[in-house]
């Protein structure tokens, strides 16, 4: 019975996924929210709406689709077209909501004055930059009073051409100056890591202007998005969120035969493969491939995981025209096992959970055993034509991103050669031997601001090494970086085979002389490599360095971080006091002098060498800058 | 609303306002208020709207759901006015 029910739940909760029926959304949105609702682990989250028009339905819509993430968000709503009132007067209510995100859902109709027809090019220009002054105002004022992430609509194209096709090109047309807008909304976005864009440029050119504005909804409503139209919306801006709260996937799991290429390379022949531009189907495959590749090189993990013996799985990229190579993958498994049983070890071999899994497969018989077997890792119904594969990963927004950051361009890389290192480690018998050989080299550090999105990207998508599962916003991480109570660490580490980037974070809230730990967190990709030990070292020195004679840790436990239960007993902390089963709290009296715990991690100070505390906060009031900054200033220490 | 509106069955497009108020299936008798039906918002009003709209309906506007105040009203309004079997 209690399987009937998970099935019936599971069934609802298709309606979300691909291919999403906004109808059936409207119409299912009670059950669907009930549905959502009874999911476990949902992370609380406050979202100010500021509409240029009605945006009763955006609330209704952005809940289910936020829920659908695991994000449970508690709204607040500005008055009719108030966005801006509520900003620039500082409205209470508002202000003592104090919101996470605050959504901007403004669209061409919130434009306030469209150029005449009489307008020189440079009057124009000027009307161009007053209009997005305007709108600048309202995200500082939003940065300063309320230090919440922004989410900003671009501008979206009337449906109406009074000009014709010289509205694209004529500085006065309505089209060319829409355009310009979105440049200069895009140009602040490229410099403010708190803002973003919700293009709704894109989503109303896929959706077709008709459809998305909807006459009857704007003449009866105002609603400037027409209903079905406001799915697509919501399921946009939700998609960015999750992105920020480091919700989106890590790695795409791929079979083989009539995914990659057509036809089965161990019965046909690598030469015999369909792939390449002399095959409509081949171009199809090639044109998925290229798509992965693309995926692959802002930072996805690839995967394989196919019915083939080894040897032919592998030949198979040999193909000429195969986009795709062997090194672009950071796990491979080839053999005649059940997926479900493969894929367990592709989350195991890269140190990631289920949870962080995309699979693809023509197949759907496999699809139908790992959904069922494997209920958290993500198996979209592809179906069997390769044509439709990228757009279906694409509709999903599994891998989506808001910002490039550079570790993640590198990720890839860092999965490869942790395979070296495995392979590399089966050598020794004796792992302190091995972790001499890896000569690893850390850098542990105040938080920076060229860091700021690494460091909140991986305070948000960490659950197994963390302990506390605190979620910070990048608004938060940076006014904590600047507030002069807190101590705060990341940590690099690299070694003989590569950098394994930005792995750990930590923040600490001095009070008097106690200095309480809200957060420490570690990727699982340095795992027992003492990185934990050195940062543990860092830390002590910077509570010596101002007199905190008490370390409290907290740990909270959650479904997925019982591997740091015992974390502070390991590092020599006392069970505090008043610890509960639903958050323990941890002692440690700072030594005047204490040896290091991590022996296999090799540090020396930069040239600075001192430690000044509250010296990152100018950092902070900076753009960020090149990496190559990083180090040049007190208040970093480099362990070479 | 089912694709064709001329097939549509009183109990049919009670279960659909069931579905849309997020009621058990087979709570709407008929005699209801709107106004005192808990989830009647209006975005209920809306999906309506939008559920008429794609099946291609054009007898039934916006201004005529909003003057709409009794579950049979809306019945009337898409043509099924007639008794339950």
């Amino acid at each position: 019975m209690a399987s009937e029910t998970k099935a019936v739940q599971s069934e609802i909760l298709r309606e979300m996924w691909f291919p999403v029926v906004p109808e059936n959304i409207l119409r299912k949105r009670h059950s669907l929210k009930r549905e959502l609702l009874a999911q476990p682990n949902l992370m609380p989250a406050r979202f100010a709406i500021l509409g240029g028009s009605t945006t009763t339905e955006v609330k209704s819509m952005l809940e289910l689709f936020l829920l659908a993430h695991g994000i449970q968000p508690t709204f607040y709503e500005s008055g009719y077209n108030r966005y801006s009132e509520d900003i620039l007067f500082e409205n209470p209510n508002l202000m003592n909501f104090k919101p996470d995100v605050v959504f901007i859902h403004t669209t061409w109709q919130n434009v306030s004055q469209f150029p005449e027809l009489a307008e020189t090019e440079e009057e124009v220009e000027q009307r161009v930059r007053r209009e997005a002054a305007r709108f600048e105002s309202l995200w500082e004022k939003i940065h300063s009073k309320l230090g919440a992430l922004i989410i900003q609509n671009n501008f979206d194209l009337p449906r109406l051409r009074p000009l014709g096709n010289l509205e694209t090109f004529e500085s006065s047309g309505r089209v060319n100056f829409l355009m310009r807008l979105n440049a200069e909304f895009a140009s602040y976005a490229r410099k403010h890591s708190s803002f973003l864009i919700n293009d709704i440029l894109y989503l109303s050119a896929q959706v077709g202007l008709s459809a998305w504005h909807g006459n009857t909804y704007w003449y009866n409503f105002h609603m400037a998005v027409s209903p079905a139209a406001t799915v697509t919306l919501a399921q946009n801006v939700a998609a960015i969120v999750k992105s920020v709260y480091g919700r989106s996937k890590k790695c795409l799991v791929l079979d083989l035969d009539n995914t990659l290429w057509g036809g089965v390379v161990g019965d046909d022949g690598v030469q015999n493969l369909i792939l390449g531009r002399d095959h409509p189907v081949g171009e199809a495959f090639l044109d998925f491939q290229r798509y992965v590749k693309e995926l692959h090189r802002r930072g996805v993990i690839l995967a394989i995981c196919s019915k083939n013996d080894i040897e032919n799985a592998k030949e198979g990229f040999s193909h000429p025209d195969s986009i795709l190579k062997l090194d672009d993958f950071g796990a491979f498994k080839a053999n005649w096992n059940p997926k479900p049983a493969n894929i367990r070890e592709i989350a195991a071999e890269l140190n990631i959970g289920l949870d962080s899994l995309v699979f693809v497969d023509d197949n759907p018989a496999e699809r139908a055993l790992v959904a069922d077997q494997l209920p958290d890792v993500a198996t979209p119904d592809v179906g069997s034509d390769v044509t439709r594969f990228a757009e279906i990963l694409e509709a999903e927004h599994f891998f989506e991103v808001h910002k490039v950051v550079r570790d993640d361009l590198n990720r890839s890389a860092y999965y490869n050669s942790n395979a070296q290192r495995s392979s590399y480690q089966a050598g020794f018998s004796d792992y302190g031997e091995f972790l001499v050989s890896l000569e690893m080299t850390a850098e542990i550090a105040p938080f920076s601001s060229v860091y700021l999105e690494r460091i909140t990207q991986l305070i948000n998508k960490t659950n197994q090494f963390n302990l506390t599962t605190k979620r910070y916003t990048s608004a938060e991480v940076e006014n904590i970086a600047q507030d002069p109570m807190f101590i705060t660490l990341y940590g690099r580490l690299a070694d003989r085979f590569g950098d394994n980037g930005l792995v750990t974070v930590l923040i600490g809230r001095a009070v008097n002389e106690t200095l309480e730990l809200d957060l420490w967190l570690m990727s699982c990709r340095v795992l027992n490599r003492e990185m934990e030990l050195a940062m543990f070292d860092e830390l002590v020195e910077h509570c010596q360095a101002r007199g905190i004679r008490k370390i409290v840790g907290v740990y909270i436990p959650s479904k997925k971080n019982s591997m740091v239960a015992d974390h502070y007993h390991k590092l020599g902390f006392i069970a505090g006091e008043g610890s509960s089963e639903t958050c323990q709290s941890w002692h440690y009296d700072v030594p005047k002098s204490q040896p290091a715990k991590a022996h296999h991690i090799s540090r020396k100070p930069n040239s600075a060498g001192a430690i000044v505390d509250g010296a990152f906060s100018a950092d902070f009031r900076t753009e960020p800058a090149d990496r190559e900054a990083l180090g040049k200033g007190p208040g970093c220490l480099m362990y070479r | 609303m089912p694709e064709n509106r001329e097939t549509m069955t009183r109990e049919e497009f009670l279960l659909e306002m069931d579905e849309i108020l997020g009621l058990r299936a087979g709570t709407l008798r008929g005699d209801e208020k709107l106004d005192e039906l808990q989830n009647w918002d209006s975005t209920s009003l809306i999906t309506l709207i939008v559920l008429a709209e794609t099946a291609n309906d054009a007898q039934i506007s916006p201004d005529q759901v909003v003057g709409c105040s009794t579950v049979a009203d809306l019945l009337r309004l898409a043509g099924v006015s007639g008794n339950s079997s």
